[in-house]
């Protein structure tokens, strides 16, 4: 397993073997504020790098997280259905939105110290 | 070019608020959550720095000239209450909604912050003369279940919607949250020790955030949004604040509209679900268009709110929303959001 990294949209993932875990960054979930909601995809579904995957709707305004890299969804977090504010409390942690398959590789993401550095 | 700040900046500041624009000043959005903001004034008390709304001050020589450019009956409500009200232009359109508080020796005029200037310079159009305390003073609203029984040991606590004053403050029991509370205007140089006040009651600052979500929640207007200058108060859902019965500035119009009430309509609707329908979002009732004026998520009612102006009375109660491409079905209410 490598490390999490991130995407100038404020995304990160995480590569475990050809399977990827994506999530929203704590600078994200900070500056949407409340989370209320999220339509979260289907498993089975296909995007491509930069498609957007997840809407998630806050007090203050509604954000899109888009797939880091062509890829298939094979899980979402369901808990995020009844308990959005998970994504608040726990956002690279219990807070991850979808796993998917990855149909082709792109690591280009940046390193925590790299994102740090991006948005400060 | 830098945006105003309240008096209150470094203290916001130094309580690590998240800061917004809104019009030409920066101001507290949240503090340690919108939501977590929303609970404590609905279950307890916050306070709200509004000091970026006007403040003016007004002689009882001028009642008759401003009675007549609002659609409300300011000359006869009685002495030490407050009265919310429409400045309406030659149309009948509103210019902005203010609050006045009536005191025995003057009568105090809080416009929006965002019109403030415009009101200004309508008085001075009007040949009404006023004293602007705007920057003399700080405005806090303090709101809550609690607030009252948190701050009775330093306020005497007039009745509801009436006004009252010390040697230090003026104030009067309103507010913008559905809330029972006050709200106080205080000299610059007691705005600190107000603060200091209030906190050490446990009463928590509040940003605009949880003001937003507040008040649509207890269905009352924002200028920008349901309230513009092409909008009457009858078109805005407003007619009960239509209690002046001399000609004011529209009067005919208003009028008018009040008989035949053929007109373009404001209402109130729910989602059934957390997706929200926010400001231009496009909602059919059967054939009559409306737009959304403001949508949030109502965090008592666990499902999305908002209001929606259309062209024309809606048919039907059921709205059919288009939120970024989804068809999804709201319903218009007549009730008060909070019961």
């Amino acid at each position: 397993m490598s490390d999490i990294k991130y995407l100038e949209t404020h995304e990160w993932y995480l590569i475990n073997e050809e399977v990827i875990t994506v999530g929203i960054s704590d600078f994200a979930q900070n500056e949407l504020g409340d989370i209320v909601y999220v339509t979260l995809p289907e498993v089975g579904q296909n995007f491509e790098k930069g498609a957007p995957v997840v809407e998630v709707e806050a007090t203050k305004t509604v954000a899109e997280a888009y797939a880091p890299m062509d890829c298939t969804i094979t899980e979402v977090n369901s808990q995020l259905e009844t308990e959005p504010e998970t994504i608040n409390n726990d956002p690279c942690g219990d807070g991850w939105m979808f796993k998917a398959k990855v149909n082709a590789i792109d690591d280009s993401g940046m390193s925590y110290q790299e994102y740090e550095t991006f948005v400060s | 070019m830098d945006k105003r700040t309240t008096q209150l900046h470094s203290y916001h500041e130094s309580q690590n608020a998240k800061f917004i624009d809104f019009g030409d000043w920066s101001m507290p959005f949240s503090y340690e959550g919108t939501l977590k903001e929303h609970d404590v004034v609905r279950n307890s008390s916050g306070f709200f720095d509004v000091s970026h709304m006007g403040r003016l001050e007004i002689d009882y020589s001028e009642l008759d000239k401003i009675s007549s450019l609002i659609c409300s009956d300011l000359i006869n409500i009685p002495m030490n209450k407050a009265l919310y009200s429409i400045f309406t232009n030659e149309n009948g359109n509103a210019l902005d909604d203010v609050i006045f508080w009536k005191f025995e020796d003057k009568i105090i005029l809080i416009p929006n912050a965002s019109n403030a200037s415009k009101i200004k310079s309508h008085l001075v159009d009007h040949k009404v003369d006023f004293i602007d305390k705007s920057l003399e003073t700080v405005l806090i609203a303090v709101q809550g279940p609690r607030t009252i029984e948190l701050i009775n040991d330093r306020f005497e606590i007039p009745e509801k919607f009436s006004t009252a004053k010390s040697d230090n403050f003026m104030y009067a029991r309103t507010g913008y949250t559905g809330e029972d509370g006050i709200e106080i205007m205080a000299s610059n140089a007691e705005a600190e020790s107000l603060i200091s006040f209030l906190i050490e009651k446990g009463i928590k600052p509040c940003g605009l955030g949880s003001r937003d979500t507040l008040r649509l929640e207890a269905s009352l207007p924002l200028y920008g949004f349901e309230l513009t200058e092409d909008i009457t108060p009858v078109e805005a859902s407003l007619s009960w604040t239509i209690t002046n019965e001399h000609d004011f500035l529209g009067s005919d119009r208003i009028k008018t509209q009040l008989q035949d009430g053929n007109h373009k309509i404001l209402k109130k609707f729910t989602i059934d679900s957390r997706k929200i329908a926010r400001t231009e979002t496009i909602g059919m009732s059967s054939d009559i268009k409306g737009v959304v004026t403001s949508g949030n998520f109502s965090p008592i009612l666990n499902k999305s709110i908002g209001f929606i102006l259309f062209e024309n009375k809606p048919p039907q109660n059921l709205i059919e929303f288009d939120i970024r491409g989804n068809l999804i079905e709201g319903n218009i209410v007549n009730k008060r959001f909070l019961s």
